[in-house]
């Protein structure tokens, strides 16, 4: 029987979610809150308005289809994103496109169909889908249909997420691999990046390593924020089996989604430099840990 | 095999480096002249001193037929420079075209009859009667026989057919003989110009190149230097007399010189690196490499393949060349075609089997015939030496029938059911005028613009004394372009779902916007513009696409042209015209404006994907391999990628997959341009900082310097709809 479950974002042809040519399909949701999320539309669980104020060509359609009246004399729009229901009567009559919506309830059939679209690129590039988020475990039940649909219909699939659900969350999606994040080792700093401890996280990265799980590694680099658990990463890692393990610098791409979604954006954040990426990719490998950047 | 990129030694490096040079000196001097232009290099020199003149036979001007053109292009091959570079292998350049300065045109008493062109001024097509070229030559003719021996083998067949009026052969002669005194003043300049070089080196070259041509004044080529200066030649005269641009399956043709002379020492593959090089500077005429055999049971890559790759590589010029892919392509030089494109932003395009070849076999033809039609232009594929296909000069564009049809409704009943049979009636009407000026053309062309170079290297218009249009070859099959899909398919699927569906507007309220340009209709032009397009997966457009190309199809395949029964190959494919095309037309319900330019080919328009689907090449594929027109002609797949994307062995991974995937899922060729975003910018804000930058338009690449403003947005619009 299909499951629904929201996502917002189904991106085809990514080259570097997993092997192969893949499909990744973002889950909307997250139980964590990173600093640098270059996702912020992938946070909160509720749908959102996006607005691009340089299409708008101020009608005021949405005005009068919107309960809460969003947009006052002088024509700014002016969101009470509490009230927002998502209800999309908005989006609807918004033809400019400067109003739209993120995240969408979708039902797994649907979404295989949207998958299968490109079985034939998987096929021939050992590829795949990849289910991201978000944090697409904190959909387990709509999750684990897919996985299975997938299986069924010869797709190979990967989930990549933070890892901060119950590993029985793990025994039931039961995905071909795992792209994992890592984000620090050290648990009050990990607290203070992200939000929330990161003990399960840890022991799940220990117990999908011990069941041999393929799996992927991905830290990402964040100046002044995880830079500095390097080596207490390179310990842990010692003790973990991944078949790749990669750095991600971190990139200011997503900062203009906050501004649209009319979430206040955290401190800025510098990118990391040629030189800091090399330097960590070498302290991990002088210290036996097989990492390369990404 | 040996696969390994070519190493240069430093003589060699320098020669190309030389030539590379040279073209970007040449190209400046054109820009300064002509400005911009919105065709590739061709290879041509600028000469402010080139003038010619040529007395018609005629009152009204018009020069015509065999025994006129023959002579006005001895004069005209006389007056243009012997050219000699010491950095080529090679002599020869071409300076002006015939065209320019002589009038040779069609008699209007030849034109067809006043109401075929009558239904032309309304629907606004590019006729393709009067076209030219197009049909690719077989070049081993000329290998066999030489200049000397395609001259003798006219008179032979003179002197053996005996028609009334010579003039095929008396106007071809005369060709000939110009050709061989043009090549006996090429080895001329070589040698005055050895003289005076002090360089040994150069000096030694330049004696090679004249002891070459002197040779080839009458004989046929004994090595494949003489071979491949015996085909600059050629793509020299194609070019004076209508800027031909067809070449060959090239690798396979110096395949048997390299191996003969590689196994006897006397050829090395820096050398043959350099002449290919030589041949790409001197002209940029189109030509691929690798696919099957004939009986598909061999891949025909070979060193030779390997070397042309090479050669482009180094050279890093505007150059014309296919890659033909199928399963058991070499992966190898797949591979290598790849690396070389996202180090140098472009390079091969990829002519991709199954669609080419098992649609051709549709069309009657053993699908042998298929797998020797090589792709030698834009879009286009022929069969060298054996057919006369006619394509990339006929586009019926589908937004007028649209156009006439929404007029119909305006007048008339006002439903979706009633505007798709007009529609329908319209495109019909605008198809079967192109198949009468096809029979017209059939009946006149020769006695008008023969096909007076093509002849030399096709099988059957000298020993049977008829121009190849004429039913020179054995096989003719005529392709009509139907461009605009994507115009109108968003159209009709805009007014299904707004007026029809939702309800959201009505009939008039849309005729009154679209008669006022949209002008106080913005609303409205957004609310027909932003529905789900075609291309995004699924769309109600997607479904229209498919109707509309179905319903194209059967218009051209359903009857043969009227009067004298030849097949029409249907094809989609724009050219890089969208601005021709869509200047004059009015605005279209898919939000388009008056004199916007219409849809590229069969591609979905930028800014498709919406929403949950965002934009990806994979998404775009798929799109454009569902609407084939399905009978062997090229509809193709633009691809502009960020090249930062794909860095590493999993980005060739990927392009791989990608064109082995575009290959299964009916998709016929795959053009390539991978830059990073950067490097466009700048170029588009400052051509001069990227002189040497080379993207591919379409079929063609072109120096992006060089492109018109127009052109160069296109380029730019494609890469960021993507971003």
């Amino acid at each position: 029987m299909a499951v629904i479950g929201r996502v917002f974002n189904i991106q085809r042809f990514s080259t570097h979610d997993g092997p192969g040519i893949r499909t990744t399909v973002f889950f909307k949701g997250c139980n964590l809150h990173c600093k640098w999320c270059h996702n912020p539309e992938s946070i909160s669980m509720k749908p959102q308005l996006e607005l691009n104020t340089d299409l708008c060509i101020g009608c005021g359609a949405c005005f009068h289809a919107c309960p809460f009246h969003m947009i006052d004399e002088s024509g700014a729009h002016i969101i009470d994103r509490y009230k927002c229901t998502g209800c999309g009567k908005c989006t609807d009559t918004c033809y400019a496109k400067a109003l739209t919506p993120v995240g969408k309830d979708t039902d797994t059939d649907e979404l295989m169909k949207d998958i299968l679209t490109d079985k034939m690129y998987f096929d021939l590039s050992n590829g795949g889908v990849t289910f991201s988020g978000g944090e697409c475990m904190i959909q387990p039940d709509f999750l684990s249909e897919l996985v299975a649909q997938c299986r069924k219909e010869g797709v190979h699939t990967a989930v990549d997420t933070a890892g901060n659900v119950p590993w029985s969350y793990f025994e039931k999606v039961d995905a071909d691999m795992y792209l994992y994040d890592l984000k620090a080792v050290d648990p009050t700093l990990h607290k203070k990046l992200v939000g929330v401890d990161n003990k399960l996280i840890l022991e799940n990265l220990k117990r999908l390593s011990d069941a041999g799980k393929r799996m992927w590694i991905r830290i990402p680099y964040v100046p002044d924020c995880n830079d500095g658990e390097i080596p207490a990463m390179a310990e842990f890692l010692r003790g973990i089996t991944a078949e790749k393990i990669e750095l991600l610098p971190y990139h200011r791409l997503g900062e203009g989604k906050y501004d649209s979604l009319g979430i206040e954006r955290g401190d800025a954040i510098r990118t990391p430099t040629d030189e800091e990426l090399d330097r960590a990719v070498e302290y991990f490998n002088a210290h036996g840990v097989n990492v390369i950047r990404q | 095999m040996n696969t390994a990129p070519c190493k240069l030694s430093p003589l060699y490096d320098r020669r190309i480096k030389g030539l590379h040079d040279d073209k970007m000196e040449i190209n400046k001097k054109k820009l300064e002249h002509y400005g911009h232009y919105s065709t590739d290099d061709h290879g041509f020199i600028y000469d402010p001193n080139f003038t010619f003149s040529f007395k018609s036979e005629r009152e009204d001007g018009i020069v015509r037929g065999f025994r006129q053109i023959g002579a006005a292009m001895h004069g005209f091959i006389d007056a243009t420079p012997a050219y000699v570079n010491k950095h080529s292998a090679l002599a020869g350049a071409w300076y002006e075209t015939i065209t320019r300065f002589v009038p040779i045109e069609f008699a209007p008493e030849d034109y067809p009859d006043k109401e075929v062109v009558e239904t032309w001024e309304k629907y606004h097509p590019l006729p393709g009667f009067t076209g030219m070229n197009h049909c690719a030559p077989d070049m081993k003719i000329g290998f066999q026989l030489g200049w000397g021996g395609l001259k003798k083998k006219l008179e032979y067949y003179r002197d053996f057919n005996n028609p009334a009026d010579t003039a095929f052969y008396d106007g071809s002669i005369e060709l000939v003989e110009a050709t061989q005194a043009w090549v006996a003043r090429l080895a001329g300049k070589a040698f005055a110009m050895a003289e005076e070089e002090t360089d040994p080196d150069d000096k030694q070259n330049l004696l090679e190149i004249a002891n070459m041509n002197a040779w080839l004044v009458e004989n046929p080529p004994r090595n494949m230097r003489e071979a491949i200066q015996f085909t600059a030649h050629f793509q020299t005269i194609d070019r004076m007399y209508f800027t031909g641009g067809a070449l060959d399956q090239i690798d396979e043709l110096f395949r048997p010189f390299y191996e003969k002379e590689t196994k006897a020492g006397t050829l090395t593959d820096e050398e043959v690196v350099w002449y290919i090089a030589s041949l790409f500077f001197n002209d940029t005429h189109y030509s691929q490499i690798a696919g099957l055999t004939p009986d598909g049971s061999r891949d025909m890559t070979s060193r030779m393949s390997f070397l042309v790759l090479d050669a482009m590589h180094y050279l890093h010029i505007p150059i014309n060349m296919a890659l033909r892919v199928h399963d058991g392509v070499n992966d190898t030089l797949l591979r290598r075609s790849l690396e070389y494109t996202l180090m140098d932003g472009s390079g091969v395009d990829y002519s991709l089997n199954i669609g080419c070849e098992k649609g051709y076999a549709k069309m009657g033809y053993p699908e042998e015939l298929g797998r020797m039609r090589a792709k030698v232009g834009c879009n286009w594929t022929a069969i060298p030496g054996y057919e006369y296909p006619l394509q990339d000069v006929t586009r019926a564009n589908l937004a007028w029938p649209l156009y006439y049809a929404l007029q119909d409704a305006k007048a008339g009943e006002r439903s979706l059911d009633y505007l798709w049979e007009r529609y329908c009636y319209h495109t019909e009407k605008v198809v079967d005028s192109i198949k009468m000026g096809y029979d017209r053309h059939y009946e006149v062309k020769y006695r008008n613009r023969p096909e007076i170079v093509s002849n030399l290297f096709m099988h059957g218009p000298v020993e049977r004394g008829l121009d190849c249009s004429q039913g020179g070859v054995d096989i003719m099959n005529l392709n009509i372009d139907g461009i605009g899909l994507t115009t109108v398919a968003d159209s009709i699927a805009a007014i299904e779902q707004r007026i029809v569906g939702e309800g959201r507007i009505t009939w008039d309220e849309l005729f009154e916007a679209l008669d006022a340009n949209w002008e106080g209709y913005e609303n409205i032009r957004l609310m027909m513009k932003n529905i789900s397009r075609f291309g995004a997966p699924d769309s109600p457009a997607e479904k229209w696409a498919i109707k509309i190309r179905d319903h194209y199809v059967h218009a051209c395949r359903d009857k043969n042209t009227p009067k004298h029964n030849i097949p029409i190959n249907p094809g989609m494919f724009s050219h890089g015209e969208v601005y021709t095309f869509g200047r004059d037309l009015p605005a279209t319900p898919n939000g388009r404006f008056f004199n916007d330019p219409i849809c590229h080919s069969n591609e979905p328009d930028p800014g498709f994907a919406q929403g949950l689907n965002t934009f990806s090449p994979s998404l775009k594929a798929t799109a454009v391999g569902k609407v084939q027109p399905g009978y062997g002609n090229s509809s193709p797949l633009h691809l502009d990628i960020d090249s930062d994307m794909l860095k590493g062995e999993a980005g060739i991974d990927a392009l791989v997959a990608l064109i082995h995937t575009h290959n299964h899922m009916g998709g016929t060729l795959i053009n390539l341009n991978c830059l990073t975003k950067q490097t466009l910018m700048e170029a588009h804000e400052d051509p001069t900082t990227h002189p040497d930058l080379v993207v591919r338009v379409t079929g063609y690449s072109a120096f992006f310097i060089s492109l018109s403003k127009e052109y160069r947005q296109q380029i730019v619009d494609r890469f960021l709809s993507k971003q």
